[in-house]
C-alpha cells in the first residue's frame, strides 16, 4: 500500500498545476463555510459585546442603527445631530453622567472622535505612550492607527476635507498627537481621538486668525465699530492649534447650540437607566436607545442573509464536487495508456484501483489541511480582519 | 518451456483470428518472431503473458497452465516470473529513472522493496548504462535510454521468461544493437527464455531460432 501512496503522490506532484487547482478548489469549499461562520460569529461577539458595554445612547430622531453604528463603530455615515443642550439637561436629570460624541470627519480614513476625557475612562482605555487630551488641536490615537500610519506621539495628523470639491466646507486642521492608546481589541483602536471643541474647529465652528487689534493686520480691517470688526478675505486663518496661537482660538456663538452626533448616558443605576428611557420614550426630536438590542435586530438580518450565503455556498460546493469529479474521470481517461502498462506488467487490480484513490486521498487530505489552517488563521488574526474589513467600515 | 496447444482466439468485432495447433518454446531458448503485420505477433506475446485468454486450447510455462489461473494468480504470475519489454517503452513521465525500474514492486508484486532491491535496481541501471541518470525523467531521454530503462524494469525480478514486443522498433541502428544485446546476454547468463517479436532482419542471426508466423498462426494459411 505503501507503494502505492508513492506512486500516487509522485503523480501528484508532478502535476503541480493541476493538483494546487484541485487543492485550492476544494480546500476553498470547506473552508468558506466555517470560515464564513467563524467570522460572522466574531463579528457578532464583537458587535453585542460593544453593545452591551453601551447601555444607552442618545441622539436625535432617525435611524436607530446608524446612530448605534456611528456611535459604537464610528461607521463613516453620521446621524443627524443633536444640540449641546441636550447633554446639559441630561445632566441636570441627576440620573445620568453623559459624555458627548461628535464623529463626523475623518482623517487618513479614521473616525476623528470628539469627546470628553470621561470617555476613555468609560471604555477602560488606557494611554500606552505620551499623555491624555489637555489643550486645544490635541489628539490621541488608537493602537491600530498609530501602527498602520506609522505614527507616534510628537507627530501630527492632519483632518481630510469632507468632499474633495467642497471649497466653501471644512479646512484641514493639523492636529498634535500627544498620546498613543493601548490595544484595546474594539473599535477604539481604529479611532482618533480629540477634545470636542477641537472637533468643533474642524467643524469650523471655532477658528483663530491673526489678532485684527494689532497694527500689523491694519491692511485686512475693512470696518471697525463697538460690536464688531470686519475684516478682508486676506486674513490669515490658523490650519494648527499651537503654543503661540492656542489663545487667539475662540467661538463664535452659543456653545448650547453646537452640534453633536450622540451623547453617551452612564446611568447611576438601572432605575435611573428606566427612568431616562420614559423620560425619551415620546420625545418628538430625540432617540433614546439601547445599542443591545438595535444591534441583535441587525445581526438577525445578518443572520437570515447568512442562511442564503451558506446555501449559495453549498450549490457552489456541490458544482465543485462535480467538477472535481470530471476532472478525475477526464484525468482516467488521459492515464489509460499508464493504467494498461501497469496491467499488462501485472498490477494487481487492487494496486490499480487503490493508485486513484490514493491520489483522491491525497487531494482531501492537502485541502482539508489548508482549509483546516485558514480556519486556524482565521482565528489568530480574525480581529485584525474583522478591524479592517469590517468594522472600520 | 513454453507450450502452446490447440490455442484459438479472436477479438471480439475483429476479423482477427489465431490459430495454434502445437508450438513448444524450449527453456533458456532464444526466438525471434517474425511475420507481417497483423499476423499475430503480438497476440501470441499476451496470450502467452496471460494479458489475453484464449478461447480454446492451453497456454503453459514449465507446469503453469496460464489459461487456468484466476485474473489475480495471473497477474501476480506475470508480475514476477515474466519480464515484458514494449516497442513504445511505456515508462511512466512522473518517475524517474530509478523509480521506473522499481515500478512492478510498487503495483502488486509479492516482494517487499528492501533496500536489496534498491541496490539490485541501481546495478541494473548500471548494466545498462543509465547509472549516472537514475533522477531524470523519462522526458529528459533519448529513445534508446528509455528502452535501456524499460529493459532495466523487466530485469528487476529476475525473471526465467522474457517477452519482447519489438523492442527496437523506435530505435536508431546504434541502440537497437545495445538493447537486444543486453536481452540476450541477461538471457545467457540467467538461462532465461527470450521470446521476441522483431521486424528487423539483421539481427536474426543471433537468436537459436526464427519463428515465421505467418506459417504458425494457421488461421493465416485457412
Amino acid at each position: 500500500m505503501r507503494g502505492v501512496f508513492y506512486l500516487a503522490w509522485r503523480y501528484l506532484t508532478w502535476h503541480r498545476f493541476k493538483t494546487s487547482v484541485l487543492v485550492g478548489a476544494i480546500s476553498l469549499v470547506l473552508f468558506l463555510p466555517s470560515g464564513l461562520q467563524l467570522l460572522i460569529n466574531r463579528t457578532a461577539e464583537d458587535m453585542t459585546a460593544r453593545a452591551i458595554a453601551t447601555p444607552l445612547l442618545l441622539g436625535s430622531r432617525g435611524s436607530p442603527v446608524e446612530l448605534a453604528l456611528n456611535s459604537l463603530y464610528f461607521s463613516e455615515d453620521y446621524p443627524s445631530q443633536l444640540d449641546y443642550l441636550e447633554l446639559d439637561r441630561l445632566n441636570e436629570t441627576g440620573l445620568v453622567d453623559a459624555i458627548p460624541l461628535y464623529i463626523r470627519y475623518r482623517a487618513r480614513g479614521h473616525a476623528i472622535v470628539g469627546t470628553s476625557l470621561d470617555y476613555f475612562t468609560f471604555r477602560g482605555l488606557e494611554i500606552a505612550d505620551g499623555r491624555p487630551l489637555v489643550e486645544l488641536g490635541e489628539a490621541v490615537l488608537g493602537g491600530a492607527v498609530a501602527q498602520e500610519l506609522g505614527l507616534s506621539v510628537g507627530d501630527s495628523v492632519i483632518s481630510s476635507p469632507e468632499t474633495l470639491f467642497d471649497l466653501a466646507g471644512v479646512y484641514p486642521l493639523k492636529m498634535t498627537i500627544v498620546g498613543v492608546l493601548a490595544t484595546s481589541h474594539s473599535n477604539d483602536d481604529q479611532a482618533i481621538f480629540v477634545d470636542l471643541k477641537t472637533a468643533w474647529i474642524i467643524n469650523g465652528l471655532g477658528h483663530g486668525h491673526q489678532d485684527l487689534n494689532k497694527t500689523a493686520a491694519a491692511n485686512v480691517v475693512l470696518t471697525t465699530s463697538d460690536e464688531q470688526v470686519v475684516a478682508n478675505a486676506s486674513l490669515v486663518n490658523y490650519n494648527e492649534i499651537t503654543s503661540d496661537n492656542r489663545d487667539s482660538f475662540h467661538f463664535h456663538g452659543d456653545l448650547s447650540d453646537y452640534p453633536l452626533t450622540a451623547v453617551l448616558p452612564i446611568a447611576v443605576d438601572r432605575k435611573s437607566a428606566t427612568l431616562l428611557q420614559g423620560r425619551y420614550l415620546d420625545h418628538p426630536t430625540l432617540q433614546l436607545i439601547e445599542p443591545v438590542k438595535v444591534m441583535d435586530e441587525l445581526l438577525a438580518t445578518v443572520f437570515a442573509v447568512q442562511r442564503y450565503v451558506l446555501f449559495a455556498i453549498a450549490m457552489v460546493a456541490a458544482a465543485t464536487a462535480a467538477v472535481v469529479v470530471l476532472v478525475f474521470m477526464l484525468s482516467l481517461r488521459l492515464r489509460r495508456g499508464e493504467l494498461l502498462t501497469m496491467t499488462r506488467l501485472g498490477g494487481a487490480r487492487w494496486a490499480i484501483t487503490s493508485l486513484i484513490a490514493a491520489e483522491i486521498i491525497i487531494v482531501l487530505i492537502m485541502a482539508a489541511t489548508v482549509a483546516a489552517l485558514l480556519n486556524l488563521a482565521l482565528v489568530l488574526w480574525g480581529d485584525t480582519l474583522l478591524n479592517s474589513l469590517v468594522l472600520r467600515s | 518451456m513454453i507450450r502452446i496447444d490447440n490455442l484459438r482466439f479472436s477479438y471480439p468485432d475483429s476479423m482477427f483470428r489465431l490459430e495454434i495447433e502445437e508450438l513448444v518454446i524450449g527453456a533458456a531458448e532464444r526466438v525471434a518472431v517474425i511475420g507481417p503485420s497483423g499476423s499475430g505477433k503480438t497476440t501470441l506475446l499476451n496470450l502467452i503473458a496471460g494479458v489475453d485468454i484464449a478461447e480454446h486450447g492451453s497456454v503453459t510455462i514449465d507446469d503453469t497452465q496460464i489459461s487456468q489461473l484466476t485474473d489475480s494468480a495471473r497477474r501476480e504470475y506475470r508480475i514476477e516470473q515474466i519480464g515484458l519489454v514494449f516497442q513504445t517503452f511505456e515508462l511512466l513521465d512522473y518517475l524517474t529513472v530509478l523509480d521506473n525500474i522499481l515500478l512492478p514492486l510498487r503495483i502488486g508484486a509479492n516482494k517487499q522493496l528492501t533496500p536489496e532491491y534498491q541496490a539490485r535496481a541501481k546495478d541494473l541501471a548500471g548494466f545498462v548504462g543509465m547509472q549516472d541518470k537514475l533522477d531524470r525523467h523519462p522526458a529528459q531521454l533519448s529513445q534508446g535510454e528509455r528502452q535501456r530503462v524499460a529493459v532495466s524494469r523487466a530485469l528487476l525480478l529476475e525473471p526465467k521468461l522474457l517477452l519482447a514486443d519489438e523492442p527496437t522498433g523506435n530505435l536508431d541502428p546504434g541502440n537497437k544493437h545495445i538493447v537486444l544485446e543486453l536481452l540476450q546476454s541477461y538471457a545467457t547468463e540467467h538461462s532465461a527464455t527470450l521470446v521476441t517479436v522483431t521486424h528487423d532482419q539483421s539481427f536474426l542471426s543471433s537468436f537459436d531460432r526464427v519463428l515465421d508466423f505467418a506459417s504458425v498462426n494457421q488461421a493465416n494459411s485457412a
